[in-house]
């Protein structure tokens, strides 16, 4: 079969829109995208909160300057300081042309692109559509992937990345409906298959399928990853069901409250309050909780989201989905009552290790979105920046695979790649396996909340190693029961797993090795921000033996020096 | 303590690679109150039956992946509360699970969803717009606030597909456009950015188009996003009378309501027909004509007119 | 107990019997059905769309008439009781549409103020008149006969515009008033289903698809009537049934009557007077 020029595994934000800018590069090209879920059903349709862009429609003295200056110390400086400033350079014309092409908006008076403030942001810029922006978007760019005529393989699973070791070869996928397994050859592959913060499972606010399918192939395939124990807890969701109440709900106006009815955030951050960064106030609210604050029920420990001072009108037209989420998931109408919310596992920084133009070493292989990690966010990611960063990376990544693609020429992937992954997946049906995969997966979820969550210590943290290490060995006798080839939904968790556990091993591994606290990664044992020792990125790489290595790599600086990071 | 009972699910199982026809299976499991369905079909496939085979993905309503009947009734299975839904069991306390209507069966509930991307390819729901290539980009187009809120609702669409498997004109044939795609084409047809409106309403014009809709509201009655389809679907009608669209039996069917109630004020029953359909058209209501002519029922020819038709009238000229 | 009685347009012409038995039995149970004889067509669920405004118009005057003869209005018939009831929604939440309305009625001496609800027969029966109370009135109770129950969208859905009288998914109005009227109910799952008949002539053969399916489960549960209170429905499953049947690859008979004939044959009244012998199927 001849080889694709690009395969793009997600059919989120960040691979539809590299698909369209490939074939806006060069229509000529062969292109598929492959998806393990129907394009529009993708974890983007969740982001809730909205996209920035120093558009200055709101605040008329917005600057992209003032944007790269927000995303950096939000990152609390451990983002490359070029590639924050391609984020926020390009910000205004990924907005617009989204616009452009039929994106809906909320709009200014004048008609103009409408924003708010967000977390850690100086000035209003984030823009929205009420609060579903990810799912407006989505749709956005689904419609001009069908009218573009973008093809999509849509419910079939990324089993392995393939190389030579200089270029790519393509991947091996899984049809999900008929259980067939095939290689599918290409010029370059341009993973987007989003971020691992499931595997917190209980305590996540994200989707079934985000445990990093992506991410994990890559290590396997011998990619670098970097950062990965950054991860980033929203302060609110949900507390029976962890799911997200976006931040829009804070940028409208909405107050963090304990329960002697303070406004707690005055301590942490006196001058944003509510709108600190994500990390600044995920970390308030375990500080307030553990010292007796907060509130108690069967589901657990929460604090109160009161929107009530907002008024019924105003969260009727700009924050609905909030206010249905919070009616269906936990009985409340933030109308009349404040909605009980905890941290929640939200957002991985860490990813594939790669440049500016989302490339990583292997020559046609590129990584996308939450799966990679150029790095943009550094150790904290502010709220806006993520679908910023999905339009921004997958532009680049597709209009540079479509410009090199036509010259790299891959080599076969050997019947012997594909022959691993078939008898792996046959070994999981053998009838002498006693593992239970939802056991395992439960305990991931909960050696992680407790050993790597919001606050970590030394000792947490290598006993959370060994439960991950033995979980791993218990894997190896996971048992898949259903022995249909038909949608085999059994078989895809299990993969799931596999890929979850390998990643909690780097987070829980690179968490131990950075002995400081920045941005998301809090040390109680080592309290403070370490530039002398720790102002470096964390690698990751996995050797022959299936063993984790663990390095690290410079920040790339740029005209802002470090600083004490203070709101 | 929240409440906790048992509560049984007869969940629809259909493998095409081990069964010949569809059969539905008992479990048995202890629900708290506050729990969706989502949550219990999890439990029973994590702890009892792990071959129960269906789709779901963000657990929050936004994604549209867990769509299927739920005693009878086509909702998200993630936003649906258990204990909501005792009181609409047939047998108590036992909720059965279904695939959607409408669809093709892959296996127990997950359906073969392409018909649905087909459908939103053949009329044209993107948005075509006027800036070319090399000036995207550059400006936002200036949108008034009062134009988004035409379309605002229809943009909540997740293509969840609840509608589709509850609509009549569906179930009778599965080329019908579907409630999805006229919502889908309602909102580019109002949107301003679009250019290709006219194309997309000729489509729209043609057999199994916006002109079947038989107005169940079934699709309204069961939108998870609570989105008034049915609007829309009068929308793009509306469009066709905006345009001028004449050429069609639908807008035939509806000017000559419009015509009869402008004269007389009641409707000449006696001619709908032919006026919808044309002479050789209506040659096909000829047995219907002879049934009712048998009966003693045909109507008059001649409608009496109403009192106070010039007031009816003046409605016609001051109104568009 | 008194109201100005919107009639169908299709009951003053293909479907008269619906009409002419309602005015049989109502003087019997002392309802006093005021004719609102400059009432125009409701738009059928065809001028909502053809012109928005004109249909709030048009049935913002048909409402104020009843208004003006300070009495709520009462329809027999599904699609009317949609259409008035939704205009009815938007000019009570939408004061610009309700002042543009009342701007072009006021020459004809009318105003749109709100104040008369429009009703269904059948809501009329089971809340303003009672079950138990037309219990009383039955000469001939049904006990013999077994009936499904048709109750067709209109009276449905949208629930949010049926003012809580039924619930769609599991409705049971016209059942309970059957039971009461002694007959007995079978299991009819296309109870709250669609006829087709808005698209009969534009999609005929996808329509009688739905109304075959109906008519066949009617047969299969062993019903001898099909009841529906409405004349659109009773339309599709009399006039075409058997074509409808053909359809779906079934055939047989299922006599369809309409509600007040029902009523009518449980007060004592005949076929004859109560004009079943107009159906198609006898």
């Amino acid at each position: 079969m001849q080889p694709y020029d690009i395969i793009i595994v997600g059919a989120g934000g960040g691979g539809m829109y590299a698909a369209m800018e490939a074939l806006q590069t060069n229509p000529k090209l062969k292109i598929a995208v492959v998806s393990k879920v129907y394009p529009t059903r993708s974890h983007t349709s969740a982001a809730q909160g909205g996209v920035n862009a120093a558009l200055a429609n709101r605040h008329k003295d917005d600057t992209i300057d003032l944007h790269i200056f927000d995303t950096i110390k939000g990152s609390d400086y451990l983002a490359d300081q070029d590639a924050a400033a391609i984020l926020c350079e390009m910000a205004p014309y990924v907005v617009r042309e989204m616009e452009n092409l039929g994106a809906p908006f909320s709009r200014m008076e004048d008609g103009t692109i409408a924003q708010r403030p967000f977390g850690g942001a100086q000035k209003y810029r984030c823009c929205y559509c009420a609060d579903r922006t990810g799912h407006t978007l989505l749709q956005a760019l689904f419609e001009q992937c069908l009218r573009q005529g973008v093809k999509f393989f849509s419910e079939y699973y990324l089993l392995s990345i393939e190389h030579d070791g200089d270029k790519a070869k393509g991947v091996v996928v899984m049809n999900m409906q008929t259980g067939k397994i095939d290689a599918m050859p290409a010029r370059s592959v341009i993973i987007a298959t989003g971020g691992y913060a499931k595997m917190y499972w209980q305590k996540s606010s994200n989707a079934a399928g985000s445990t990093g399918d992506g991410i994990a192939a890559a290590l396997r395939a011998g990619l670098a990853l970097e950062d990965m124990e950054f991860v980033q807890f929203h302060p609110t969701g949900l507390r029976k069901s962890g799911l997200l109440i976006s931040e829009g709900a804070r940028g409208e106006g909405g107050y963090l409250v304990n329960n002697k009815g303070e406004r707690f955030m005055k301590t942490y951050a006196p001058e944003k309050m509510e709108l600190g960064p994500r990390d600044l106030v995920s970390r308030s609210i375990e500080i307030e909780i553990n010292e007796g604050r907060g509130f108690d029920s069967d589901a657990g420990q929460y604090m109160h989201l009161d929107l009530r001072h907002l008024g019924a009108k105003l969260i009727k037209e700009r924050l609905p989905q909030i206010r249905q989420l919070a009616i269906d998931f936990e009985g409340v109408d933030p109308i009349d009552e404040p909605i009980p919310i905890r941290p929640t596992a939200h957002y991985s920084m860490g990813g594939i290790d790669v440049n500016n133009d989302g490339h990583t070493a292997i020559k046609g292989i590129y990584a996308v979105g939450e799966c990679s990690c150029v790095s943009v966010h550094g150790a904290n990611r502010l709220g806006g920046n993520s679908l910023l960063e999905v339009l921004v990376f997958g532009k680049l990544a597709g209009r540079h695979a479509a410009q090199n693609a036509p010259s790299l020429t891959p080599g076969a992937i050997s019947t012997a790649a594909v022959e691993k992954s078939v008898k792996e997946i046959e070994a999981y049906g053998h009838h002498d396996r006693t593992e239970r995969y939802g056991e395992l997966r439960d305990e991931l979820g909960k050696t992680l909340g407790a050993n790597a969550g919001i606050y970590r210590t030394k000792k947490k943290l290598e006993k959370g190693i060994e439960e991950i290490m033995e979980i791993k060995e218990r894997f190896k006798n996971v048992r898949v029961n259903d022995g249909s080839v038909i949608f085999n939904t059994n078989l895809f968790q299990v993969l799931e797993l596999k890929n979850m556990i390998a990643l909690a091993e780097t987070v829980a591994r690179g968490a131990l090795a950075r002995e400081e606290s920045r941005g998301s990664h809090s040390r109680e044992d080592f309290p403070v921000r370490d530039d002398a020792k720790w102002h470096k990125h964390s690698i990751f790489h996995m050797n022959d033996q299936g063993e984790i290595t663990l390095s690290t790599k410079p920040v790339t600086m740029g005209k802002y020096e470090l600083q004490e990071r203070k709101y | 303590m929240d409440e906790k009972k048992d509560i049984y699910f007869k969940i629809f199982r259909f493998n095409p690679e081990a069964d010949t026809k569809p059969f539905y299976d008992d479990f048995k499991i202890s629900v708290e109150k506050g729990v969706t369905i989502l949550r219990a079909i999890n439990y029973i496939k994590d702890h009892v039956d792990s071959t129960l085979s269906y789709r779901f993905y963000c657990q929050a309503g936004i994604c549209g992946s867990c769509s299927m009947r739920i005693n009878g009734v086509s909702k998200l299975a993630c936003t649906t509360q258990v204990w909501d839904e005792l009181p609409n069991c047939k047998e108590v306390d036992v909720i059965t699970i279904e695939p959607m209507n409408n669809f093709e069966i892959i296996r127990d509930m997950v359906v073969e969803y392409t018909p649905v991307i087909s459908k939103l390819e053949k009329y044209i729901s993107w948005v075509t717009p006027r800036i070319k290539q090399e000036d995207l980009g550059k400006k936002e187009h200036l949108i008034p606030e009062a134009e988004f809120k035409v379309y605002d609702a229809a943009t909540d669409c997740i293509l969840c597909g609840a509608c589709y498997s509850e609509c009549s004109m569906m179930t009778s044939s599965r080329e019908y456009i579907s409630p999805l795609a006229l919502l889908k084409a309602f909102r580019m047809v109002k949107d301003s950015r679009d250019t290709r409106s006219q194309d997309r309403m000729k489509v729209l014009n043609e057999d199994h188009g916006m002109w079947d809709c038989t107005h169940c509201y079934r699709c309204v009655q069961a939108c998870v996003k609570n989105i008034p389809i049915m609007d829309a679907i009068q929308g793009v009608r509306n469009e066709a009378f905006l345009r001028g669209m004449k050429n069609s039996e639908g807008y035939r069917h509806a000017y000559a309501f419009t015509q009869d109630i402008k004269s007389t004020g009641r409707l000449k029953e006696s001619t709908i027909a032919v006026r919808t359909k044309g002479i050789f058209g209506s040659v096909s209501m000829l047995p219907f004509a002879l049934k009712m002519m048998s009966r003693n029922r045909m109507p008059h020819f001649f409608v009496k007119t109403i009192p106070g038709i010039k007031y009816v009238k003046k409605i016609f000229q001051k109104l568009k | 107990m008194k109201y100005a009685y919107y009639i169908s347009c299709i009951n003053e012409s293909l479907s008269m019997e619906a009409d002419t038995s309602m005015n049989l039995w109502t003087k019997d149970l002392g309802i006093e059905l005021v004719p609102l004889t400059s009432g125009t067509c409701c738009g059928g669920s065809n001028l909502d769309f053809t012109s928005p405004d004109q249909f709030l118009a048009v049935n913002g005057r048909n409402i104020a008439l009843a208004e003006k003869m300070g009495l709520d209005m009462i329809t027999s018939c599904n699609t009317c009781l949609l259409g008035l009831r939704h205009a009815k929604h938007i000019l009570d939440t939408q004061p610009e549409k309700k002042e543009m309305v009342n701007e072009i009625i006021k020459e004809e001496g009318l105003e749109y103020t709100g104040k008369s609800e429009v009703k269904h027969l059948l809501w009329v029966l089971i809340d303003d008149y009672g079950l138990d109370k037309l219990a009383e009135k039955i000469t001939n109770p049904l006990t013999e006969y077994k009936f499904a129950a048709f109750y067709g969208c209109h009276i449905l859905r949208p629930s949010t515009l049926m003012g809580g009288h039924d619930d769609p998914y599991r409705p049971h109005t016209l059942e309970d008033l059957v039971r009461r009227l002694g007959g007995n109910v079978v299991e009819f799952e296309s109870r709250n289903k669609c006829c087709g008949f808005h698209t009969l002539l534009v999609a005929e053969d996808e329509s009688i698809k739905l109304s075959g399916s109906a008519i066949d489960e009617a047969i299969s549960a062993g019903a001898d009537f099909i009841v529906t209170p409405c004349p659109l429905c009773h339309m599709a499953l009399d006039a075409y049934q058997k074509e409808a049947l053909a359809r779906v690859q079934s055939s047989g008979k299922m006599r369809i009557l309409h509600l007040s004939q029902i009523v009518g044959l449980a007060l004592g009244y005949s076929e004859k007077q109560l004009g079943l012998n107009k159906h198609v199927v006898v």
